[in-house]
């Protein structure tokens, strides 16, 4: 009697245990339904987010900024910067951002080559002063500030431009610094012989506007895809662009033939 | 359908499929190092060099690369990956053939990853705000670092490896009963996806 009460009192027990045991997993099995399902919505909410985002991104892509029209004076023609004989041999374009390390390089090592060029008739050099490193400059829009500081010169003291461009780049800021400020952008104006009344214009809504649209413009039509990019006659010079010499030779090269 | 969920979650908790996403993604690991390795002294040499993956301004291992956090020890950071993922290769072979390693061992495997896995986030993040442009390399070195810590985590809670209290070690085995370890890294890495849109989509794209 006793042994036979232990038995069913001890049945029972394991009877509990597994109805326990039976109800804990059928509560995980339904939470781990439920989790898996939220894994699937999450990973179709975030493709759905980047299909979006690609249409809508695509969709941006395919309005080009509005043309930015500003006074064509000086060296502004269209949505360049040309300095040279019109009538020159060569066209030799140049896609250039003032934050970009290597355009710095590029400059500093072409210079003398360039100005040269230039001045005995051989090429005429097309300048963009691309704005795309704005985002490495702590927030200052460096590129903007420094093309749109360019664009100005080239309106306004065309004969300056060269020189203005070089020392921004004999003083480049670090990429990823806050840049030069706008007096330091200045300043740097008025050593070359930029006159107080130029240097006033700088940082003008329209020329930033303008600076926005040429950016925007030589990615889209132009194809740029990286600066500095330098084109002679419109084609893409593939050589060494960090040394002094071998892009002249290519420009003389395009003269001759 | 909870039928299929049942056979994914058995799938999830089988030693084969737990080692093979280990191997293959400490694989993809130790490739992106590899390359990175080819690169940072490539760009030792050359710190102009033109890398075939400065693809825009964002894309750029050149700007990753020539980085102080690049060689935080002194050396380029990827020398760790050709390191590490071997050992991990290594594990994921041996217990694919059977090898059931000490709990001592799993341990430390587990320390080590994990450093290895908080200093991976700690490069994104850098990359992302501090530097300013990404590397596809170091992306896929993120994402496969992620997929490894996943799965060592996921082997050393279900075995217990991990020396930790009871109460612990059983709520997070329950955890994995429930299957929140996907839910976790799928966050996760949505997260990730959603932040690098957040703050390049546009020049992703451009």
């Amino acid at each position: 009697m006793t042994m036979s009460n232990k038995t069913r009192a001890q049945r029972l027990r394991l009877e509990q245990e597994r109805l326990a045991k039976e109800a804990q997993e059928a509560r995980e099995k339904r939470i781990r339904t439920i989790v898996m399902i939220s894994v699937v919505g999450v990973v179709a909410l975030a493709l759905v987010g980047v299909v979006v985002w690609t249409v809508l991104g695509a969709k941006r892509g395919q309005e080009p900024v509005a043309a930015a029209q500003i006074a064509e004076i000086g060296a502004v023609q269209g949505r360049t910067l040309v300095v040279g004989q019109q009538d020159a041999p060569v066209t030799l374009d140049v896609y250039q951002d003032y934050m970009c390390p290597y355009c710095g390089q590029f400059e500093r090592a072409n210079r003398a080559d360039l100005q040269q060029l230039v001045d005995d008739g051989s090429a005429r050099l097309v300048i963009h002063p691309l704005a795309f490193l704005d985002a490495q400059s702590a927030g200052t829009n460096y590129s903007s500030r420094a093309a749109n500081a360019a664009v100005t010169v080239a309106q306004y003291q065309p004969d300056k431009l060269l020189a203005y461009n070089a020392i921004l780049y004999d003083r480049q800021p670090a990429e990823g610094s806050e840049g030069l400020s706008n007096e330091q952008l200045a300043e740097l104006a008025r050593a070359v012989g930029v006159d107080d009344a130029t240097i006033q214009r700088f940082g003008a809504d329209e020329t930033t506007a303008f600076v926005a649209w040429l950016t925007d413009a030589a990615f889209r039509n132009d194809g740029i895809k990286g600066t500095p990019t330098v084109k002679i006659n419109g084609k893409i010079f593939g050589g060494d662009l960090y040394s002094a010499g071998p892009l002249k030779a290519a420009v003389l090269d395009a003269k001759g033939s | 359908m909870t039928d299929l969920l049942d056979r994914i979650h058995q799938l999830r908790q089988d030693n084969r499929w737990i080692f093979s996403t280990m191997l293959f993604s400490a694989c993809l690991s130790l490739l992106a190092s590899f390359v990175l390795s080819a690169d940072a002294v490539t760009l030792a040499a050359d710190p102009d060099a033109a890398l075939s993956c400065n693809l825009n301004t964002v894309l750029s291992c050149g700007t990753v690369g020539t980085s102080w956090q690049a060689s935080l020890f002194g050396f380029p950071n990827a020398f760790l990956g050709l390191a590490a993922e071997p050992v991990v290769i290594t594990i994921a072979v041996a217990s694919l053939a059977g090898v059931v390693f000490p709990r001592g061992f799993m341990l430390a495997a587990q320390l080590v990853y994990t450093i290895g896995f908080v200093f991976a986030y700690w490069l994104f993040f850098q990359a992302m705000f501090g530097i300013g442009a990404l590397c596809p390399w170091c992306l896929l070195v993120t994402l496969s670092t992620t997929l490894v810590f996943t799965s060592l985590t996921h082997v050393n809670i279900r075995d217990d490896n991990l020396f930790l209290p009871m109460p612990v070690s059983s709520a997070l085995q329950a955890g994995l009963r429930m299957g929140l370890d996907v839910l976790v890294v799928t966050i996760w890495l949505a997260a990730v996806v959603a932040l690098i849109f957040w703050k390049y989509g546009a020049a992703l794209l451009a």
